[in-house]
């Protein structure tokens, strides 16, 4: 009888769009050829993408690096076995996506491939030397308070995790500026509240915490350059800066001497986030620090910034109490989320996960499932090793709390909504039929029922099946 | 002649169904909003409703549940 529509549009979930974390290239493929062309200029970025690019493409690349004329497409075809079509077909496309080559036409009207002419000299510069040398590399003496590399994994954990206790906790605006503040709130991982104003964590931000600090800093960058042209620092000179310095050596100061203005009010908001280190704003020099060594390396994380995170601390009893084995005010925070704190000692927090707490957690747009993936990924090694009880399960967590908090996220649901148009009172069975079907050849209908020869249609799809009925009658 | 109306059609549970179905008669949320009744698990609503009408059942829950949870206090 009923019809089970597409296009559910439940109310009661929130309307947020879930969190997207692009690598370079995604993030690159989606600005325009004009950005790219600009960026172009820059040698460490070409170096960027060029290690980025698909091993095919790389190839190709260096063959037509020194070519100074269009190469036929056919030919570029000729250098891959037909057995690697696909690869090649991936290869040549992501060389467009990213403005790497343009087509170009060849004497003869064959089409061919030419490399983008920015492109290619800046690669060659990146590749054999020459050009200007990078401002940030010019000879320091030594600095008579060097710092070490765990003085800078320190520092930069520090920094970074004074942004994510921002987002959890927003009543100290302590060690964080009003810029950060903005970023956050425009890249929709928090939001403003409509009563006293203050921000909150959005459905995003909350995923945004789960992801490893690598992806986390690199996500925050995208949006911080998004903004950079309000600010009045050109998006593609910053890119390049935080290339090049995710080319740097850590535990190495570099100078800031020969930096333009832009790029030393940058290097101070980088210093505020944690990426680079200085003793003081006027310094003249800073230390890159691990995550902003690790821009690059987003999807595989290479030497990841230890965090007290990586091992796991909390104990969820079948009681629906947690137990938190931390120090980290943001960890408590994160917890605090969804989870009514009980008592706190110097080392350990005691919750529990109440009917409330997780529905207030669930209002504010965390779904159950997001609440159950952060208590398994940080599951004590205690918990990882001792056995349910008998009972199979695939989680570390007992599955009296797996299902509770499930149970507590499907209560709020127990309508669906859907937009849409009722249609009654056909004259005769034949009317209705013909309309009936025609809702369900176009994925209109979303219910019918024969016998009181009633129907649905999505909201969207009113106008067409009107149209649609006029034809039918005026053809009657 | 065919007859139109706009609103939002709602799929629940009967249990649910029934509990609109009381709310409509008794005028709880200030007058009729029920469009039509279409079959045990599936009623038409005026759209304006649906965020008094989400409240209201989420009063309902609270109303029935009970804190289970020792505090231990």
């Amino acid at each position: 009888m009923s019809e089970s529509s597409k296009s559910k549009s439940s109310s009661s979930t929130n309307p947020s769009p879930t969190l997207q974390c692009k690598d370079l290239h995604e993030y690159l493929k989606s600005r325009s050829p004009q950005f790219l062309e600009t960026l172009y200029n820059y040698p460490t970025i070409c170096l960027a993408v060029y290690r980025e690019l698909p091993e095919l493409a790389r190839h190709f690349v260096i063959r037509l690096l020194f070519v100074e004329q269009p190469v036929p497409q056919a030919v570029v075809a000729s250098w891959v076995t037909q057995t690697h079509a696909k690869e090649q077909h991936k290869a040549c496309e992501a060389l467009s996506e990213l403005s790497v080559w343009q087509e170009a036409p060849i004497p003869g009207g064959l089409p061919g491939w030419m490399l983008s002419q920015s492109f290619k000299k800046n690669l060659k510069v990146a590749l054999l030397g020459g050009g200007r040398p990078w401002s940030m590399s010019s000879s320091l003496e030594p600095d008579g308070k060097a710092r070490d590399v765990s003085f800078l994994d320190a520092y930069a954990l520090e920094r970074w995790e004074c942004v994510l206790h921002y987002m959890v906790g927003s009543t100290q605006t302590e060690g964080i500026s009003a810029d950060a503040v903005r970023i956050l709130l425009q890249a929709g991982l928090m939001n403003r509240d409509a009563e006293d104003g203050t921000a909150v964590i959005t459905r995003a931000g909350f995923q945004f915490l789960l992801l490893s600090t690598a992806k986390q800093v690199w996500l925050f960058l995208q949006h911080y350059l998004h903004t950079a042209e309000k600010r009045s620092l050109s998006a593609a000179e910053c890119l390049a800066f935080l290339y090049q310095l995710s080319f740097s050596t850590l535990g190495k100061d570099y100078s800031t001497e020969g930096m333009s203005n832009n790029m030393l009010v940058f290097l101070q908001h980088l210093r505020e986030f944690g990426l680079v280190y200085q003793r003081k704003r006027k310094a003249g020099r800073f230390y890159p620090t691990r995550l902003a060594l690790n821009i690059t390396c987003v999807k595989d994380g290479v030497a990841p910034l230890q965090t007290a995170a990586s091992s796991g601390y909390i104990i969820a009893e079948t009681n629906y109490r947690v137990y938190a084995y931390t120090t980290s005010a943001l960890q408590v925070a994160l917890l605090g989320l969804f989870t009514e704190l009980v008592y706190r000692f110097p080392n350990v927090v005691v919750g529990v996960l109440t009917r409330e707490s997780v529905r207030a957690a669930l209002r504010g747009g965390i779904s159950a499932q997001q609440i159950i993936t952060y208590l398994e990924q940080h599951s004590h090694p205690q918990m990882l090793k001792s056995d349910q009880g008998g009972i199979r399960s695939s989680s570390s967590l007992p599955p009296t709390v797996l299902d509770q908090i499930r149970l507590w996220e499907s209560e709020r649901n127990r309508f669906t909504y859907t937009e849409g148009v009722v249609y009654n009172q056909f004259l005769s069975q034949a009317e209705f039929n013909v309309l009936r079907d025609y809702g369900r050849s176009s994925g209109a209908l979303v219910w019918a029922a024969d016998r009181t020869r009633t129907m649905v249609v999505a909201r969207a799809a009113h106008d067409d099946v009107k149209r649609y009925w006029k034809r039918y009658s005026k053809a009657t | 002649m065919v007859n139109v109306m706009k609103g939002v059609l709602v799929e629940c549970d009967p249990a649910m169904k029934q509990f609109l179905l009381h709310l409509d008669e008794t005028l709880a949320l200030g007058r009729k909003f029920i469009l039509q009744d279409l079959d045990e698990t599936h009623v038409f609503i005026s759209s304006d409703i649906v965020e008094t009408l989400q409240a209201r059942v989420d009063d309902l829950m609270d109303q029935f549940s009970f804190p289970v949870h020792d505090k231990g206090l």
